[in-house]
């Protein structure tokens, strides 16, 4: 293989009209595995799909499954599949990114499906862990803070200080 | 004759093992193994039938190397 396609970079794209086959070099750094595999799924009804490693890179060869296909068709096919292999990685990349958040989730999911914890649960709770730290009184109610309801708050009444305040 | 090259990195000897297995049929098969690869050759009377058994090989053999990881990573 080895005639460039026109408006793709010679040393990553190659066609050979005689065999219907065009071929990409993707670098691995840039596109993991995975998202190789995942465009490659997708262009198996399509045509042929073989890969190959060219020392670093993967090669991915395209064959229409008709041969006497013309380059304007190899041409789209091999853009498409471009395409659909940043769409890969990036959606690899967003798994990955959020793989914390996703096993949080499925773990309340998991964790609500339980059913409520019970007392034999509860009494083994460690309810011993120190509060929480409020500097700034957000947890305290009205009532702590200001007095309670009925009670004549003096004129000069001010809120209780807080560990804010002191500091 | 023609000839496929699988990666050891790419495909499971397995998986190409079995869309061999299942392609069988269609024409006849000799198998080498390399450090790096597994080696197939193919005949199958004609050339054009040559080109679509080794596609259809090559095809099933991938999805059955991704089937096989997928599940193997989940």
């Amino acid at each position: 293989m080895g005639e460039p396609l026109q408006g793709i970079p010679a040393s990553l794209v190659a066609v050979d009209l005689r065999e219907g086959a065009v071929e990409l070099k993707v670098d691995p750094t840039l596109y993991p595995l995975d998202a190789v595999y995942g465009a490659s799924f997708t262009f198996i009804d399509r045509c042929f799909v073989f890969l190959d490693r060219d020392g670093e890179r993967i090669r991915v060869t395209l064959s229409a499954k008709d041969r006497t296909v013309g380059e304007d068709v190899l041409h789209a096919l091999i853009g498409e599949f471009a395409n659909e292999l940043l769409a890969c990685a990036w959606r690899a990349k967003i798994t990955e990114t959020n793989r914390a958040t996703i096993e949080a989730v499925t773990m309340q999911a998991i964790g609500g499906a339980m059913g409520p914890p019970s007392l034999d649960e509860l009494e083994d709770f460690d309810f011993s862990e120190e509060p929480f730290e409020d500097p700034l009184g957000i947890a305290q109610s009205w009532e702590d803070k200001y007095g309670k309801k009925g009670e004549s708050a003096p004129a000069d009444a001010k809120p209780k200080p807080t560990e804010s305040d002191e500091t | 004759m023609r000839e496929l090259r699988f990666d050891k990195t790419l495909y499971e000897g397995t998986q190409v093992d079995a869309a061999l297995e299942v392609f069988g049929r269609y024409g006849t098969f000799e198998r080498a193994e390399e450090a790096d690869a597994w080696i197939v050759r193919i005949e199958s009377g004609s050339k054009a039938r040559e080109r679509r058994l080794a596609g259809e090989i090559g095809n099933y053999a991938l999805g059955l190397t991704m089937k096989s990881r997928r599940g193997a990573s989940s």
